[in-house]
Formats: C-alpha cells, structure tokens, sequence
C-alpha cells in the first residue's frame, strides 16, 4: 500500500523532480532536506539557525553535525542523530520520496529510496536503482491504467444500470402499491362471506356440540396417554444427553487439545445458548379441547426428538473423530454413553415414527345432508378468501423486496445494485468460501458454516463491507468477514484469509470500486452514445462472469 | 493410598444413566489448571513416606536419627572425607547390610559436597546426573588449605577450610549430622532434624517376605501373647505400629495413578534429608513454582501451604498463582539470606524431587543470632527445609558465601555461567501461534515498520510445518522460507520456527525414518521396543537424547542441507520437551520407560529438557563454519540450562495475576543460576485488554527474555492494533528497552562470568535492609536499574521503596528520590517507576532504530548518576554480537569512573596478546552524550584534554542535571574527561 505511493509516479512529478534535483545538488541546502523544504534551512546573519519549532537557536553548523540539538529533531535532516524527521531521496529517474530519519545509515537499503542516498556512511553500499525501479514503476503504473480504464469503463455500465434498475424499481413500487387498495377490498369481501358461512356452520353445530366433544375426547384418550408416554421417554434420553456432553465439557482433559472433543463441547455450548432464547411456553390448560391437547404434545415430543438429534450428532461427531490414544475418562464416558444410546434407541425411535406413527384421527364424520351443505358453502368461502389472501401477500412480498433493494446502500451513483444477490466462490485447500454480497458468507468443506450476514459499509469510501452475525466459535467470537474491494475489471474473490480466529477477511476486485474521472461521472449526457455501446458489453460480461445465486 | 481413582466402565445404559447424572449432579466450578491430573505428595510413594518419617521424627521429642558414622572408619585426604554411614535402627548387626558410603569434599571454589551412596547395591544407583550438570571435574581443596581441628569432648571432628579459613565443618558420629559454620556460627545444618532416610535397593521377593512378615505382625500384634514372641529386647516391633509407620512401607513397588500404572522394577530407592539454614528466615530458589520469592513454609503451625514444593518437570495448561505445584522447569538451588549470613546448597538430583520448608520460630543452635545475642534482644529464627528424591544418590553442595556474589560464582563455577546471548535475542521478539502464512508474516513486518516501532525476531509456531513434522514447512502456506527469512534479514532482522522433541511416526518423514534406523528413541520399559506416545502429531516417539549418538545425529538435523529452507538467520525454538506427552501420567513420559545405557527413566527427568536444548544449541552453533551463537529457547530447565540458552515461564494467562507472577518468578529463576529468562508479554491464553497489554509490555521490557506471544484462539495483538494512546504507549517502552541494549548486553557479558543473576532481588543488593528480604513485587536490572511493574489495573500512583541512603533518579524525566524509604510515586498510563542508582553509570543507545542490528553503528549515551560523594561508575561491554570471537579476545571492555571530578574510561581484562580485531572495527564508535544526574552545582566547565566542551545544564529538585554535547571520546581509548 505504502509503496503504491513511491511505485506509481505521475510522470509531471518526475520532470518537476528531475528540475529541483538538480536545483538541490547545486545549492548548499542541507542533506536529507526536500526542496520545498530549502527555504528553512538557511543561516542568519549571525551563521545561527533556528528549529523549526523555535525552541532553540543553534549555530548553522550544528545542522547535521550528527548530534540532536533541537528538541523537534529539526536540526538533523540528514542524519539518525534525532531519528524522528524526514531524509528527503531525490530518486532521479523515478520519483522523489523521504524516509523516516531513524533509517539513515542503518544498514538497510530502504527501498523508498531507490537511489541509495540513505546509506551515505561507508558501511552499507547501497546502489542507485532508480532507473530500473522507475521503469518498473511506470510499467505497472501503465499496467493498472489499463485495468483503471477498462474497470472505469464497466463501472460506468454499473452506474447505469444501477440507475435505470432504480428507476424502474420506483415505477414498479408505484404499480404494486396501486393494487394494494384493490385487493384487500376484495378480500375483506372474501373474509365477510367466509365468516358468515362460518357463523352459519357453528350455529348448526353448537346444538350437537357437547355430544361430539364427548365423543371426541373419548377417541382421543388413549392417543394422548401413549403420546405423554412418548414425550416422557424421549424428555428423559434428551436429559440423559444433555447431561452426558455437560459432564464432558467439565471434566475432558484440556491438555488434550482434542479437536473432535472441543469441536463437540463448542456444539453444546451453541446448544444451551440456542436453548436459552427459546422461551418456555408449555403450560398445562385443563380447558383446552383435546384436538389442540394432542398437538401439543406432538409438537413437544418433535422439539425433543430434535434436540435428540441434535445431541446425538455433537456425540456422535465427535465418537467418530475423537483421539482413541489418550484414554481421557471424560470423552470414554461420552462416546460409551453414545454408544449404548444408538442401540437403544434405534429401535426406540421405531415407536416415534415409522410402526404406529400417531396421528390425529378425523373426526367421526356426522353423516347428514344438511351439515354436508353447510360445510360445502364454508369450503367454498374459504378456497375464495385463500385465493384474495395469497394475492395480497405476493403483492406485498414484492413491494417488500422492492423496498429492500430500494433501501440499501449501493453508493452514491448505484454503482452496487448490479452486484445485489450475485455470489461468489474462492476454494483454497481446505474449503470454498462463498459470499453474496449483500446477502450471506459461507465456509463450507463437507458442512457448511455461516460465516455472517451483510451489515453494513465500513467508512465513508464504500469499498468495504461487513457480514456479522456468523456461527459462534468455540471459545470466541460469532463468525464474521470483512470484505475489501479493490478494482479489477471482473468480479471475483481474489483471496481469503482468516487473520484471526473466525474473523475472515475476503478481498474482492471489482470494476465497482474502480475510480471514474470526476469530469466523465458528472458529464452523462456527452457520454451517453459511448455507454450505450458498452452497457451491453458489460451487462454480456456481467452475466458471464456473475454467478446467480439460484445456481448454488 | 487411594491414588488411583475408579475408572467408570459401565456396560448398561441405565448404568451409564445414573452415573452421568451422578456426575452431573457433582458438577461445580472448575478451576482452570487441572490440579487432579498431578499428584501431591501423599499420591507418590516415596514422598509419602519420608514425610511419614519425617511426621514421626517431629511428633517424637526424643526423636534422634538412627544414622551413625563409624569413627574409626573416617579417612581425611586430599579434601576428601570418607567414611561408613550405618543405620543403627535396619542394620541390627554391623555386618547385616554394608554401610552406607559417606564422603564430604572439600572443594577449591570454598564450597563443600556431601554425598551419600550405597556401597555395592545390587542395582547400581544412577550417579550420572554430574556427568551432564557439573561443566568439568571441579579441583579439591589443596593439602594445607585447610586443617582438621581433631575432635572435640563429644567426638565431632571439626575441619576449618576456605580462602581466609572462614569456613567450619563439624562432623558428629552419633547421631549423624553435619554443621557448616562461618567465622564460628552455625549457618547450614544437615540431618540436624535427623529426617535422614535411605531405601536401600533390594530384590522384589526379599521385600514381599519382609511385608508379609510385617502384616502378620500387624495383625497379630492385637494379640497379647504374640508380644512374647518378639522378644523383649526390640520392643519397637512389638508395639502396634502407629498409621505413620504403617506409611514408611506403602507403595513399594507398583504404583497406580489415575489409570496409569509405574512398574517400578526396581522398587524403592528414594531417600531424604533435612537440611536447616541456621539464624535464616528467608529462603529463595527451587524453581519452578508460581509463587512468591521468599518460599512460603509448607509445614509447621500457619503454614500457608500443606504440599511441599515438587521438582519434576510439567507441561501444566493455565497454571494457578501462589502454589507449591510443579512446573515446566527444576532448579534443585536453594539460597537462605539474613542480614549477617548468606548461604546456599545445591541438591545434585534430576529425579522427581520434593522440598518441605518451615519457619521455625526458634533455632536451637542460634545461627548468628546467638552469637550476637549478647548485643540485641532478638528471637533466634531457622528455616528447617526437608528434600526427599525418588532415586539416585545423595549429592549436596554446600555453598558459604560469605556473600551472595561470592555463592553465583561458587555454584556457577560447578553447572556453568550463561551462554552470551546472540545480541538480537535479547532485543523484543515477536511471536503467535500463529503467523498464518508467508503473507502474513510479510504484514506484520511491515506493520513493525509503518509504527515505527523496533523488532527483531519474528516467530514461528506449530502450524508452520507440515503436519507436525518439525524440520518441514507446510508448503501451501510456506511456499518460500529462505526467501521470507532473506525479506526479514535485509533488515537485520531474525527468525524463529519451534522444533519439539516428539517425532511424528511416519515411515515417509525423514527425521522418523532416520531416528528409526539409527535406534535413537527411548524405549518402552522392557527396553526392546520404541516407547509411543501422542503429542501435537498423533502417535510419535521421543529422541533419547542420553544417547550420544542420538545427540550428534540430532544436531546434524540444523545443518542447511538437512533443514531444507532454513537459513542463517533462522533460530530455533525447543517447546514440550519436559518432555510433554498426551497421553502419558501428569502429561509426560511414564518413569519406567528406559534411556541409553539401560538407565530408567526416573532418574533423569528433570534432566531431559536440557539434554535436548543442549544438543539443539550443539546443532545450530556446528550447522555451518562461520562460528556462530546458537540462539535456542527452552520451556523445560534444569540446573545448566543456563549454558544452551533461553527459558520462558511457559503457558502463563492473560491475566493481572499472571502479570504480578512474572516478577517473582523470573527473579527466582534467575539466582538459581538462570538469567536468560522471560514470561509471555500480553499472556499466553486469552485476550488482554489494551490496559494490560501496555502495563505487561511496560514491565516486559525488564525481562531478561523479551517476547510477545499469543494462543491459537487469543484475537490478534501486535502492538499496534489497540489505537492510540497504546500505540504510542507500547512503542515507548519497546524502545526503551532499545535503548537500554547497550546496558542489558553488558550484564549479560558480566553473567556469562560469574554467574551473577541479571534481574536481582531487592536483597541481593541492599542484603543489610531487613525491609526488602521478602521484596518480589520491585527489582534490580543490574545493580543500577530499579524497576516496580503495575501489576493492578488502574492504579495510576505506585508505592515505591527507595533501598539504601542514596538517590534515585527517573529514568524518563530524571526527577529524584532520596533513600530510604517507601514512596507513592505517580505512575500513569504511559510509565511505569523506574529509576537509576546514584552511584551507577548507564550506557545507552538513544537513536530509535528499527532493530538492534541498524544500532550497531550508533554512538553512545553514558548516563551518570553520582553519588552523594559524587562519584559513579559502570561498564560497557561490546562484541559483535553474534560470533565466539570474542573468546579470543574480539570484544571491548571499558570501566568508567567518576571520582574526584574526572569521568575516566579503563579498559578491563581485555586479552592483550593477539589482535582484537573487533576493536580495530568498532573502537571509533563514538560517546555522543553525557547526561550527569546528581550535580549539586551547575557544571562550569567540562574538558578533555586542553579541549572545553559545550555543556548545559538545567536544575532539578535539589540538583542539577547537565548534558555534555560530543565529548569527543570512543569506546575505544582510555580518557580522562575532567568537570568542575
């Protein structure tokens, strides 16, 4: 990054710099100092010099004397005696640059300075490669021109696109919005008809009403019984697991440093967090019909038997992967418990599920014409409501996700909405990363793992951005990515790293980030025919090289 | 003895059911380091039963220890005194076993040695811990150097030794003892408990007879008319034996724990001593233990601890502070220090070892105390210690001083003094488990760099390899070594990678192929198969470096050809090598498993770690010709390690607590002989806040061993990813530290000679002021620096002792402090008291650089800080940094004095004969400033020669501080510098 600076000269500098050079060699201003800066460095009447901050006046021959007089370091540009001024490099045939003073004469040939002027002791000969860095310098400079270019080119297809998208984005809204009206009067008209036919039913109804619970609940009964009995099994295997991978999180061997254990016990650990935000809501109702009693149950018993699974696959993880040499009592304890559970409950399961598998008998039909009518008219009325319901809310989902692209942020000049939901892959040995920008990160191998959602743009530059909220590591942080543009005429994910545990930094080249000259941005309209021809080309290129992220 | 506990194998799921729901239900806080995974005292056998012995003596006033000598069987020659030891109690006639060997040696450094040895077991006891630790066969005392005095009305042979004959040893036959007295007092007393205790080696089935004679005794002794048959002449045996006896014979042979069994072939062999510092109520050393500098008593009434110390090196996860416990590293070197003696004794075993110490408020043989008591009122105090070893022979030195100084170089001129360091590693080094990748490592260079803050060796840990395979380099992420340690050298800098003595089991992985072929591994305890263990690699064996062909060939593994793209700048780092085995008792390797030359184990543990750190130091100085400072760390220590290398404290916490440790733990691993010493700036496991990252930093610039480092799971913290003001902060102290290289390499130069400890106690240096003996929390760097870490967070004021009747004057901003007394000084984020010595001269470099290499160049601050008589002095000692050359003489030494108003500089010691090339090169280099502390009056005129310098000086408090501008003076010529 710092050497881009030194690198990439303009080539103005470079003849402003050859002038003054040569104006610096010829004059007597002190070593290490810069041209502009000669001015400051010349004697008064009296031979003395100043510092520059004032403090102290000194004779002008203490002015690189290697000796720091001055308390700002001032007095000594073109020696290491203060250490903390600039050495001005003239760096003829590439461009002038300065280096901190504390690495003159230190034995390093500092790159900034090409020419070698910081190694003037004796010690250390340190050759001019100007001209060599320089036209290096300048080939790349031409090089990233050229993708500066053709990258401004593309981002300018963005621009548009982005501003069309929005536009039409806008006119659609619009659309929408002016349906809303219609359809919900049509289903309120929908809601009132099915209501009275509904009324219309429960009025029949209700004279037979305490026969058919009766009935009901005597159906039910024995269903219920041998649920609870389910949920009571199941509720004691889940209690047996959780207290088997809680023992093993207290006393497994540390030491060890066992990855399958620790991977388990971090498991747990998401677990009991996940558990904790789940309110507890079971609550005994005498009153309830036994319909909803029995749903209860089973949707208990399911949350259980999720759980059981859940529990059963940290085990079972870690049964299959976990260091059989250290013999920790812990981890023996676990994967013998894990064990004997498989056994068990394979065949256990059977009476969850697949042999009598409980389900909610339908109610023992009451075979009379007239209730036959009554329910064909409520039928009907609600088939019509369903329809004018789902009509309104894919009206609203859409006016939701046009808002949402609507809201978000792509930058001053839209440049981002033509990267909205497009998602990008990076394999390195180990795993392939995948992000879609404004969406979600993902590090998969043979799970996946959620690195973080999109949270938001870092500073003001609009080229980096933040997805957070990733699965939580074991003994740290939730996951999350740091995402930083640089410009490239394609875009792709150029590297991952993972500079600390579970903070990933991703580096992405896009024309999207890619500088357009101020005068060509704000002048659209002497443009206009030029983008015409290359829209397409990007929009081509776009789609080539922008995997959807349906394709996943 | 339960140590053993119940394994749960349950076969049934209901079982299973009711046993994790037991343990469940057991469940409560955990501490962090795993205290069950060690054992205490009363879990290993034979510390169990010397401190049953030692619990029967105590409780028994009577008590006298059943150790005699034969006084017709002394012989005294050439400083050797020998004899037979009998134990009047086992040995009911004079013929039933051989005596014990006794031998006293009298040595020509002052000190004594004891040793205690059976005389023809019928195993050999190893004796070859001297063979590793001693640096060369030491000279006796010459024939007239010292004089029996015969013996006196009680029979005690006196012989009076030493250089001024200031030494007394007085030797008692019945019971045995031994008193070290100087100048007449009582000072070291062996067997003065008569704690003695010696398991002679015998035969499995002799012992089982005897066993089950005994609990046919036991169980008969309930009968009445049993007691007849005894006989009336040993009623000991007829007497029901208390629960302590009971102890004295328990865990024999086989001994369980946890699930781990020691076969223990050869039974019972340990033996025990008291050893009493007479008069002395302070006692330091036996490294390592996380506690404080002065030991705390473990025995007696208010005794802090109720373990003793243990000796046995452990690779212990998240150690805990103030405990007894064992750790990575064993130094059996204790020193006892009053205001009027100074003594020491080194305990020559590298079995596990364990060290019972109490303050006994009164010492029957008075020490000094009585020997004054005429002139003061004071209660006499001893410091009773008891050290019980699990095998080998019984080897004592007995150090006397006079002083402390007088006791380094006495025991430093048996196990050596430290290697002088390669010059970088004693600048910061910056490490992390770890720098991911090429990339990586490329940007955080850089970041030093762009902070401008200094650096010299960026490490390498585990996950640089491929697969644990130590010698490799994961090539995916390390795809170009020589090149990335080149990038780092082109500015003086150095790199580390980690190499741990476990060998990863893979036919295709040269080093395990090698070692295989050329039967280098330890051996499993029946000593025909290889010994397997787990370790960072999976299943792995350990080199047996007692074997000195397994030496060698693990040297040749450093030369450049066998270490594939390493280069001359690339250093190493020796970590789990106590040695540390997963799967193995206490994490390491079972004792019973066998070395070179049929040696068990068990004998030379605590020895390993240097045998391995010794033999890598041996590989990296021969890997090419150009004469080269090996430059390795080591986490396990023994007593010599000093002469291979570094330590560091091992896997500390990034704590408060973690950070107060460090001080006492460092200043007692240093007067045990150990100067090169560091903890872990910032706290090995987790996240220091930036608060205590900077205060950590501030303090760690005072470590002998300077490194940042950092768990696999800790967030990134190099120094400048906190934001200002830490930035600013942490930049500070590291160069501070830079500074001050000239200074640290100039002690280390002074340690490499006479084994005198870099960073200091309190009371090494103010050894009169009762007030300092138990100081651990402030501390010396040399006799000039004195240095108090906060250790607490925001704590912005720090009370200070300020030692001796002198000035003090603030390193920063040169404010003074008169002595003695304590003082609350401000002490503010940005530093922390640190202060220099009226009477001392600093040499420093002040140009900010960013390596200590880019200061090779650089010219010299001295500052001098005079005395209230006005006078100062100090050394500075320069070589180049890197090579053995200066042990022909390439290096300068110079003593700079202040007296009677000239500043003079002396060479020192420098070998004259012969052309010191290295003065020839940096003789010229010049002293740019000098700052006087102390004047009482401005300085007028400062002169060299006819010559008048230019000087300013400016008032402070009560006096001036002047700054000297090129005095025109070199490192390398004598001057006279005269002010007035």
């Amino acid at each position: 990054m710092k050497t881009h600076s030194v690198c990439f000269p303009i080539l103005a500098t470079l003849a402003l710099s050859v002038a003054v050079t040569r104006a610096n060699v010829n004059n007597n201003t002190p070593r290490g100092v810069s041209p502009s800066n000669a001015k400051l460095y010349v004697p008064d009447s009296g031979s003395n010099w100043s510092c520059l901050d004032g403090s102290k006046t000194i004779p002008f021959s203490a002015v690189n004397d290697d000796y720091c007089d001055c308390v700002d370091g001032s007095d000594e540009p073109g020696t290491s005696a203060c250490g903390t001024g600039r050495f001005y490099c003239a760096n003829i045939g590439h461009t002038p640059s300065s280096i901190k003073t504390s690495r003159v004469n230190d034995g390093v040939c500092d790159e900034e300075c090409c020419d070698g002027s910081d190694e003037y002791d004796g010690q250390t000969h340190c050759p001019n490669v100007c001209d060599e860095v320089g036209a290096k310098a300048r080939e790349e400079n031409d090089r990233i021109q050229s993708i500066q270019n053709e990258g401004a080119r593309l981002r300018r297809g963005f621009i548009k696109y982005g501003k069309a998208n929005k536009v039409s984005l806008t006119n659609e809204l619009e659309t929408l919005k002016g349906q809303v009206d219609k359809i919900q009067e049509t289903l309120s008209d929908a809601r009132a008809k099915l209501d009275v036919a509904n009324e219309a039913q429960d009025a029949y109804l209700e004279g037979s009403k305490n026969e058919r619970e009766a009935a009901r609940k005597q159906q039910l009964e024995p269903i219920i019984q041998e649920q609870t009995k389910r949920l009571k099994y199941a509720t004691e295997v889940r209690d047996m697991l959780r207290l088997t991978l809680q023992n093993l999180k207290e006393k497994h061997n540390k030491n060890y440093h066992d990855l399958a254990v620790k991977g388990t016990v971090s498991g747990f650990d998401e677990y009991i967090v996940a558990q904790g935000e789940k309110t507890e809501t079971a609550q005994e109702d005498s009153d309830i019909s036994s319909d909803r009693q029995f749903d209860a149950l089973v949707d208990e018993t399911s949350v259980v038997l999720r759980d059981i699974g859940t529990l059963h696959d940290l085990l079972d993880g870690m049964k299959r992967d976990y260091n059989t040499e250290y013999n920790d009592e812990a981890v023996l304890v676990a994967v013998k418990v894990t064990e004997d559970f498989e056994v068990t409950w394979d065949s256990s399961r059977l009476d969850f599920v697949d042999v009598e598998h409980l389900v909610l008998p339908e109610e023992l039909a009451i075979d009379n014409p007239e209730a036959e009518k009554f329910k064909d008219e409520t039928d009907l009325a609600q088939e019509t409501f369903n329809d004018a319901s789902e009509k309104q809310s894919k009206v609203q989902e859409g006016i939701r996700d046009i808002e949402r692209k609507l809201n978000m942020d792509f930058g001053p000049d839209e440049t981002f909405a033509q990267l909205v939901d497009n998602c990008f892959d990076f394999k390195d040995t180990e795993y392939t990363y995948s992000i879609c920008l404004f969406g979600d990160a993902n590090q998969s191998s043979h799970s996946s793992t959620h690195l973080g959602n999109f949270s938001g743009w870092e500073g003001d530059n609009y080229d980096i951005q933040m997805y957070t909220g990733g699965a939580k590591c074991w003994n740290g942080p939730e996951r999350s990515v740091k995402l930083v543009m640089s410009c490239g005429t394609k875009t792709e994910i150029v590297s991952v790293a993972e500079p600390e545990k579970c903070e990933y930094l991703f580096k992405l080249q896009t024309p999207a980030v890619c500088p357009v000259p101020q005068d060509e941005a704000e002048d659209e309209g002497d443009a206009e025919e030029q983008e015409q021809q290359s829209v397409e080309g990007v929009q081509q290129e776009g789609e080539e090289h922008i995997q959807k992220h349906d394709e996943l | 003895m339960k140590s053993a506990q119940g394994r749960i194998k349950p076969s049934k799921r209901k079982t299973i059911i009711r046993s994790v729901l037991a343990l469940g239900l057991a469940l409560a806080s955990v501490s962090a380091v795993k205290r069950e995974d060690f054992k205490t005292c009363s879990q290993s056998g034979f510390c169990a039963r010397n401190r049953a012995y030692a619990d029967i003596a105590k409780e028994n006033p009577q008590w006298a220890s059943p150790f005699q000598l034969n006084p017709s069987s002394l012989r005294l020659n050439k400083g050797v005194l020998t004899g037979d030891l009998i134990n009047v109690q086992e040995d009911k006639q004079p013929s039933d076993k051989p005596a014990l060997a006794f031998e006293l040696h009298l040595l020509d450094t002052d000190a004594a040695r004891v040793r205690i040895n059976e005389r023809s077991p019928i195993h050999t006891r190893y004796d070859g811990v001297q063979d590793t630790v001693l640096v060369k066969p030491y000279g006796h005392a010459t024939e007239g150097s010292y004089q029996k005095l015969g013996k006196d009305e009680n029979g005690v042979l006196s012989i009076q030794y030493g250089a001024q004959s200031q030494n007394t040893v007085r030797i008692s036959s019945a019971p045995f003892k031994i008193e070290f007295l100087v100048n007449g007092v009582p000072t070291v007393l062996l067997n003065d408990e008569g704690l003695l205790r010696f398991e002679r080696l015998r035969n499995k089935e002799e012992s089982k007879v005897e066993e089950e004679g005994e609990k046919q005794e036991d169980e008969a002794s309930s009968d009445p008319l049993v007691e007849q048959k005894a006989g009336g002449n040993d009623i000991e045996i007829a007497i029901e034996k208390s629960e302590q006896e009971k102890k004295l014979e328990e865990n024999l042979w086989e001994e369980r724990f946890k699930e781990f069994t020691d076969s223990k072939p050869r039974g019972p062999e340990s033996f025990g001593m008291d050893i009493t510092f007479s008069g002395i109520n302070h006692v330091y050393g036996i490294p390592e233990h996380a506690t404080s500098l002065s030991l705390k008593a473990t025995r007696g009434p208010d005794a802090p601890y109720t373990e003793p110390y243990r000796l046995y090196n452990l690779d212990v996860f998240e150690y805990e502070g103030d405990n007894p416990m064992a750790l990575y590293g064993s130094v059996p070197f204790m020193l006892g220090h009053s205001k009027n003696s100074t003594a020491a004794v080194f305990w020559m075993n590298a079995a596990e070892t364990w060290i019972d110490v109490e303050k006994s408020p009164e010492d029957k043989n008075g020490g000094i105390l009585s020997w004054i008591k005429s002139k003061k009122a004071v209660h006499p105090t001893a410091t009773k210690t008891h050290w019980i070893s699990e095998a080998g022979v019984l080897d004592v030195f007995v150090f006397l001083g006079p002083t402390h100084r007088d006791i380094f170089r006495q025991y430093a001129s048996l196990v050596g003094t430290t290697a002088l360091p390669q010059a970088f590693s004693i600048a910061y080094h910056q490490c992390r488990w770890n720098y991911n990748n090429q990339n990586d490592v490329a940007e955080v260079d850089a970041g030093f760099d762009e902070h401008d803050i200094p650096y010299d060796v960026l490490w390498l840990d585990i996950e640089h390899t491929n697969g644990k395979r130590y010698f490799t380099w994961d090539e995916a992420k390390f795809p170009n070594p020589t090149e990335m340690q080149e990038s780092l050298s082109s500015k003086g800098r150095k790199m580390v990678t980690i190499i741990d003595p476990h060998i990863k089991k893979d036919g295709d992985y040269h080093v395990s192929k090698e070692g295989a072929e050329l039967d280098v591994y330890i051996k499993n305890k029946d000593g025909s198969s290889d010994f397997d263990g787990w370790c960072w690699p999976g299943s792995s064996q350990w080199i047996d470096f007692y074997n000195p062909k397994a030496r060698d060939w693990w040297a040749s593994q450093f030369s450049y050809d066998k270490y594939i793209g390493s280069t001359k700048s690339l250093f190493t780092w020796n970590d789990m090598n106590e040695p540390s085995v997963f799967s193995g008792p206490e994490i390491t390797i079972p004792k019973d498993v066998i070395h070179y030359g049929n040696v068990e184990h068990r004998n030379v543990h605590n020895l390993y770690g240097t045998m391995f750190h010794s033999a890598t130091a041996q590989g990296l100085a021969h890997r090419d010709e150009t004469n080269q400072r090996p430059f390795v760390l080591s986490r396990a220590f023994f007593a010599g390690t000093q002469r291979f290398g570094a330590i560091w404290t091992g896997d500390n916490v990034a704590s408060w607590e973690h950070l107060e440790l460090a001080s006492p733990i460092l200043l007692t691993i240093g007067l045990s002989g150990i100067p090169f010493s560091g903890a872990d700036v910032g706290g090995f496991f987790g996240n220091p806040d930036a608060e205590l990252l900077t205060r950590w930093y501030q303090a760690g610039i005072y470590y002998p061993f300077f490194r940042a480092h950092a768990h696999l799971d800790s967030k990134r913290r190099e120094p400048w990813l906190f934001g200002e003001p830490y930035t600013t902060q942490i930049r500070e102290a590291i160069r501070t530290r830079y500074t001050l290289l000239p200074f640290w390499y100039t002690l280390f130069q002074e340690a490499s000679v006479d084994g005198t400890p870099i960073i200091r106690p309190m009371f090494t240096e103010f050894p009169e002021d009762e007030a300092v003996f138990g100081m651990d929390d402030q501390y010396m760097v040399g006799d000039a620096i004195l240095v108090k870490p906060v250790v607490k967070s925001a704590v912005v004021r720090s009370n200070v002792y300020f030692a001796g009747n002198e000035k003090w004057f603030d390193i920063k901003d040169y404010s003074v402090e008169q002595g003695p007394g304590f003082k609350d000084i401000d002490s503010p984020a940005d530093k922390i008291p640190v202060y220099q010595r009226a009477g001392t001269i600093v040499p420093k470099r002040e140009r900010p650089r960013r390596s200590s290499k880019a200061m090779e160049n650089d010219p010299f601050t001295l500052v001098i800080a005079l005395d209230s008589k006005g006078e100062a002095s100090g050394r500075l000692y320069l070589d180049d940094g890197e090579s053995f050359n200066y042990e022909k003489g390439d290096y300068i030494l110079r003593e700079f004095k202040v007296s009677k108003g000239v500043l003079s500089s002396r060479k020192v010691d420098e070998v004259a004969s012969g052309k010191n090339s290295f003065a020839e090169k940096a003789g010229g280099l010049r002293i740019e400033r000098l700052v006087i502390l102390g004047a009482t009056a401005p300085l007028k005129k400062v002169a060299v020669g006819d010559h008048t310098l230019e000087v300013n000086c400016s008032q402070f408090g009560g006096s001036y501080v002047c700054t000297v501008k090129e005095p025109q003076v070199t490192v390398g010529k004598d001057f006279d510098l005269s002010f007035a």
